[in-house]
């Protein structure tokens, strides 16, 4: 028990998954006081276990960027027709549009019905976001990028390149900005010479950069990269055809899912043959990556290891879907979506508040992130 | 010297074409690609497309997280496809390099919320001087690794990802023999054909989340800019022009039509020769002379 | 360890050789030297041993190239990954992660070793470069001397039996070029690595190379004994070349060598000192800087410096990275930061600068378009720029890419740029990094050139030899102070850091250049 609590990082998959499963959970629902739980859970295990990186300040952009969708979407209800309810808040003069602007409407009587609906849909989609935020500020990117599936091994590795030339590029920029200096005449100033000093900057930044990027492809080259086999044309061949299979059986499981008439029985209310296509269009997508992937046999150094913490995070996510979509069939359903016309207090059930507890655990109950991000900010910090 | 066992055979002779930068695309990438395409339009333009395909109305409200959930699957097989077998060292550290600049512009010559703003000359630029596949791919890892760097993973990113990798592709399938001025307007039209269109598509993808969609029955009623799932297209199209004109075409769009005109015009010449120059440079890992 | 047989190479496009003929061999556990001008195909030698030429850079090699008794001539760069480590001159350029740990795990996790071995390969060699305690910082917070020595610990993690070293030091200042070539040295004798090292710090090197492989400008290549090959050479140390024009045998290679063969003219100097070259005589003042302070939220880089600058003279500016010379020099010029102090004679256009990284200077696609512009900046007759470097560097052909063109030349242009401006003082921040021996004697005729036509010149440089050759005068500065300032002969050969070459040989008696040596023996 005692090296369970040991400092280290949670794989970067785990807290995906709880973090869209507990966007899934607030798809769901459009009770605000369930919503913004979610949200307080979600901040919660944040601030509890992300790292020191400077992606895991970001969160609070995620909870501005949340706010603002809120604002903006009932803004949309006042601004474009919010009329459409008994209880009227506000009465403003409608503007009149010429006729061949058909349908829309601007201002108007603003009711309290137009107000709630624009105020919790925008909740729910600032829910779904706050938890990516989440996610975004508890996985370690660079992790989630080492723990990339070997077909995407490529993809992965332009990212980290990226990552490493970005804060160069910065100074790149200070440098040849400095430099400029010593050559700016005192004469001949105006919009002309603004515009050319971008490109005196921009000019040897590029060439600069595009001259590292190929000692870095040298670089790459004498140090093994790309060293695995490639596999045959037949092989290739074969993958593409099961990732094209895979595609289309995904997109007429989705269609299908979404459309008017699914045949086939119906399993706890979903519909068996849509939801047996995506799972099988799932599959061969996954068989393909893994197809594609087999000749990379790049290996990780420092692997986080998937352990009981993982599962447990995945658990508690879990934990709150099963606990929305439990309620969704019972009797309770109502309060997932409480009513606005006329308006309800909304509330929450037992089962809710058990599902939230779950979700909330990951931050009491898994070990803390480790120290080394914050040995590493402090010298860098130290040094500059 | 021991050089006796050889000398009878005869010298080998290594001969290695000077290098070109670029991403190949055979017809397995092709086929992908062209799959993707149909079911990523359809995953953004779904509001304008679902009655075509007859798709339930009491579903509508499902669709664009269902689309969500859809793309990212998508995407990872066409990107697994394509740099499988098609990637060579040059070709992949001129992404990673030019992605991280094209992450290092994008909030610093435009105002970008959220990922919603971006600009496009850099893309245009190496999808032309690298060719189809490089501008794919560029697309995708530039919107990328901006959102890891500066703009943050959001549930927008997939489709945005898609988008620009279309306008990295577009510009390298432009017509092969322009030069001089004649090249660098048709870029500067593509280049503006491109911002609106980017605008337009992911204006599509966030109007149902931004103003609504409109459900029979739903307590509290529609806005009069929201998708009415059922109705007829052409409704809905309207709806949506007066949505992405309100919101953007006006504001974003045509700031990012200028900021591209602008750049290309004063930066797309010296910087397409900074690249095509790149092409030819891998000998200065070896001397210059 | 190393065979060559028969290799000829020549770029894609065009039908100079670059390598003729080449046949070496190198026995496993020695250490080669490479040297030759810049230009003449070092790298190019350095890159066919693990085949980046020309699978890299495309091109056609013939001949044949064994490793280790194996056949590797149509082998990929990647597939001798295990077998030849391959550094190059810009550590930070070759680095693919940030963090020093994850660079020195990433040459393993291509190859695909398990975690558990790269973990304790990574512990090895984070103690065998003692850089332990920077395990987890960001690469490029590292000084230059830490950075290379990561660069070369990421390719001696998957223990490669021979190592290339382009060029490893030419970024770096004296101190840490000379912990990184004792790293190298180390790795020879305690790991018996094979290594193959371009470096244009010969003297450094030569002490412990077993052989010399002199590249000339045909692309043939020389390989032998060091004092063989030294001795027919162009360029060489001036211990060196003191040997060779006194004849000295066996050739001398490090100063205690050098010093038992002066002994003898030593004595005799001790009886009868030898007459020296009086200092010019100083000319009148031309810049006058009072109490300079530079001062950063974090330090203070220049703390209230006096500098005067005569007609004529030039004057070297000395002392390790971060003493605050580039600062002053900024100061001075009127670009940087200055936060006290006065500056006399640095009216609008007197005073030109060359910063360190001269290509930051050059957007233009050719050196005529850049000489035009610097013409049409300066408001000058059109013409003038290019006519001046002309004069500084003949040869250099006005329709090629600036971004072409050596170090040395790329000085030459922005500094032909400046000068159209006929400035009276000019200030060159560390014009040697990356200039070999022949590049130096060219800046040195340049510099002494310019003097003659009465311009002031400060130099910031770490290179003795050139300070020795061509300035007046010597400024050394310490933790943004001045703590020596006098004339070259007085404060160089006193000093244990700063002594050139000759001057180590000689000492007690203060001469500084093989020429004076020679003068003195007269």
């Amino acid at each position: 028990m005692g090296r369970y609590f040991l400092p280290r990082p949670i794989h970067p998959f785990a807290w995906w998954v709880w973090a869209i499963a507990l966007a899934v959970a607030a798809n769901g629902t459009t009770n605000p006081l369930l919503l913004a739980a979610i949200v307080a859970v979600a901040s919660l295990v944040t601030f509890a276990r992300r790292g020191d990186n400077p992606w895991a300040r970001g969160f609070m952009v995620y909870l501005v960027l949340g706010a603002a969708i809120v604002v903006v979407r009932v803004a949309f209800r006042v601004l474009f027709g919010g009329g459409d309810g008994p209880t009227v808040l506000l009465e403003l003069p409608e503007v009149p549009l010429p006729w061949w602007v058909q349908g829309i409407r601007l201002l108007g009587p603003i009711s309290l019905e137009a107000v709630l609906a624009g105020l919790y849909d925008g909740l729910r989609l600032a829910t779904m976001i706050i938890c990516l935020g989440a996610a975004n500020s508890l996985a370690n990117p660079k992790r989630l990028l080492a723990s990339l599936p070997g077909a995407l091994y490529e993809l992965g590795t332009i990212l980290v390149v990226a990552i490493g030339v970005f804060p160069q590029l910065g100074e790149s920029v200070l440098r040849v900005h400095r430099a400029r200096k010593l050559r700016r005449s005192p004469a001949g100033r105006g919009r002309r010479r603004r515009h050319k000093v971008v490109e005196t900057i921009l000019i040897p930044v590029l060439s600069d950069a595009l001259e590292r990027s190929l000692r870095l492809a040298a670089s790459m080259d004498v140090r093994g990269y790309g060293r695995h086999g490639t596999a045959s044309t037949n092989e290739r061949r074969w993958t593409t055809s099961i990732g094209l299979a895979g595609l289309v059986v995904v997109s007429v499981g989705a269609y299908l899912h979404l459309s008017r008439t699914a045949p086939g029985p119906t399993l706890l209310g979903f519909n068996v043959v849509s939801l047996g296509l995506l799972f099988a269009g799932g599959l061969l997508v996954a068989l393909a990556m893994r197809r594609a992937g087999r000749t990379v046999n790049k290996s990780t150094y420092r692997p986080i290891r998937w352990q009981g913490a993982e599962w447990l995070v995945v658990l508690c996510g879990s934990a709150m879907v099963a606990a929305v979509t439990i309620t969704q069939r019972s009797a309770e359903a109502a309060v997932l979506v409480p009513a606005i016309s006329p308006p309800t207090w909304p509330e929450l059930t037992t089962g809710l508040l058990l599902g939230l507890l779950a979700a909330a655990l990951p931050a009491f109950l898994t070990p803390a992130p480790s120290l080394a991000d914050v040995r590493v900010l402090n010298t860098a910090e130290g040094l500059s | 010297m021991p050089s006796t066992e050889h000398t009878d055979r005869t010298s080998p002779l290594v001969d290695v074409a000077a290098p070109v930068v670029g991403v190949q695309l055979g017809w397995r990438s092709w086929s992908i690609i062209i799959v993707s395409s149909v079911i990523g339009l359809f995953t953004i333009a779904w509001p304008l497309l679902m009655p075509a395909v007859d798709v339930a109305p009491q579903h509508a409200d499902d669709a664009p997280y269902v689309f969500a959930f859809l793309l990212p699957v998508v995407l990872m097989l066409v990107i697994a496809q394509i740099s499988d077998g098609g990637l060579d060292a040059k070709a992949l550290a001129l992404l990673g390099v030019l992605s991280a600049i094209n992450a290092a512009i994008r909030p610093v010559l435009g105002a970008g919320t959220a990922g919603v703003e971006s600009i496009f000359f850099l893309l245009v630029l190496a999808g032309r001087a690298f060719g189809p596949g490089f501008g794919y791919l560029l697309g995708f890892t530039s919107m990328f690794a901006s959102a890891l760097l500066t703009a943050g993973v959001g549930p927008w990113l997939p489709s945005q990802m898609l988008c620009a990798a279309w306008v990295g592709l577009g510009a390298g399938l432009l017509p092969r023999k322009l030069g001089g001025r004649a090249e660098l307007l048709v870029l500067i039209g593509y280049g503006i054909v491109a911002a609106y269109l980017f605008g337009a598509l992911m204006n599509l993808w966030f109007w149902p989340f931004i103003s609504g969609i409109s459900i029979d029955g739903y307590p509290g009623g529609s806005g009069s800019l929201d998708y009415v799932p059922g109705a007829p297209p052409g409704d809905n199209l309207v709806r949506f022009g007066w949505f992405t004109l309100v919101t953007s075409t006006a504001g974003w769009d045509t700031g990012r039509a200028i900021t591209t005109t602008v750049a290309l015009l004063l930066l797309g010449r010296p910087v397409l020769g900074v690249l095509r120059r790149a092409s030819g440079m891998a000998r200065v890992i070896a001397d210059p002379c | 360890m190393i065979r060559l047989e028969q290799v000829s190479f020549r770029y894609a496009n065009s039908d100079a050789l670059r390598l003729r003929d080449v046949n070496l061999e190198i026995p496993e556990g020695e250490l080669a030297l490479v040297i030759g001008p810049t230009g003449s195909g070092k790298s190019t030698l350095l890159g066919c041993i693990n085949n980046l030429v020309p699978q890299f850079t495309g091109g056609v090699r013939s001949g044949r190239v064994l490793l280790d008794g194996i056949d590797t001539t149509s082998l990929l760069p990647r597939e001798l990954a295990t077998t030849v480590g391959y550094v190059g001159q810009d550590p930070l350029a070759g680095f693919v992660t940030d963090v020093v740990e994850e660079e020195l795990a990433y040459s393993m996790e291509q190859l695909g070793f398990s975690p558990s071995e790269m973990r304790r390969r990574v512990e090895e060699t984070l103690d065998l470069l003692g850089i332990a305690d920077l395990r987890g910082r960001p690469l490029r917070n590292l000084s230059g001397g830490q950075q290379q020595r990561v660069a070369i610990g990421s390719v001696l993690a998957s223990s490669p039996r021979i190592l290339v070293l382009d060029e490893p030091s030419s970024a770096l200042d004296p101190v840490a070029a000379e912990d990184v070539l004792a790293l190298v040295s180390r790795l020879v004798r305690d790991l018996g690595t094979t290594v193959v090292i371009a470096e244009h710090r010969m003297e450094r090197v030569i002490e412990f190379a077993d052989s010399v492989l002199r590249v000339d400008a045909g692309g043939s290549v020389t390989h032998g004994p060091t004092r063989e090959v030294l001795a027919g050479s162009p360029i060489r140390p001036p211990l060196v070349e003191l040997g060779v024009r006194q004849r000295w045998d066996p050739l001398p290679l490090t100063i205690r060598e050098g010093r038992r063969h002066a002994a003898e003219a030593r004595r005799g100097w001790v009886e009868q000192p030898p007459t020296l070259p009086a200092p010019p005589g100083a000319g009148p003042v031309t810049l006058a800087a009072e109490r300079i302070v530079v001062r950063y939220p974090q330090v203070v880089a220049v703390a209230g410096v006096d500098v005067t600058l005569r007609r004529g003279e030039v004057t070297a500016l000395m002392g390790r990275n971060g003493s605050g010379k580039s600062t002053l020099l900024w100061a001075l010029h009127g670009a940087g930061r200055r936060d006290a102090g006065t500056v006399r004679g640095a009216e609008a256009g007197q005073v030109a600068l060359v910063p360190q990284t001269a290509s930051d200077l050059l957007y233009l696609a050719s050196v005529a378009a850049e000489c035009a512009n610097a013409d049409a900046e300066a408001e000058l007759a059109p013409g003038s720029t290019l006519e001046v470097l002309q004069q500084l560097v003949p040869g250099i052909d006005p329709q090629s890419h600036p971004r072409d063109l050596s170090e040395g030349q790329k000085l030459a242009v922005v500094l032909a740029a400046e000068l159209s401006r006929r400035p009276g003082v000019i200030l060159l921040d560390e014009p040697t990094r990356g200039l070999d021996y022949s590049a130096k004697q060219a800046l040195n005729g340049i510099l002494t050139q310019l003097a003659e036509q009465g311009h002031s010149i400060v130099v910031a440089t770490h290179d003795v030899e050139l300070v020795a050759t061509t300035c007046h005068r010597v400024v050394v500065m310490a933790e943004g102070e001045v703590v020596s300032d006098g004339p070259t002969r007085d404060v160089l050969p006193g000093s244990a850091l700063l002594a050139t070459q000759v001057a180590k040989v000689t000492n007690p008696v203060p001469l500084l250049t093989v020429e004076e040596f020679l003068d003195a023996l007269h």
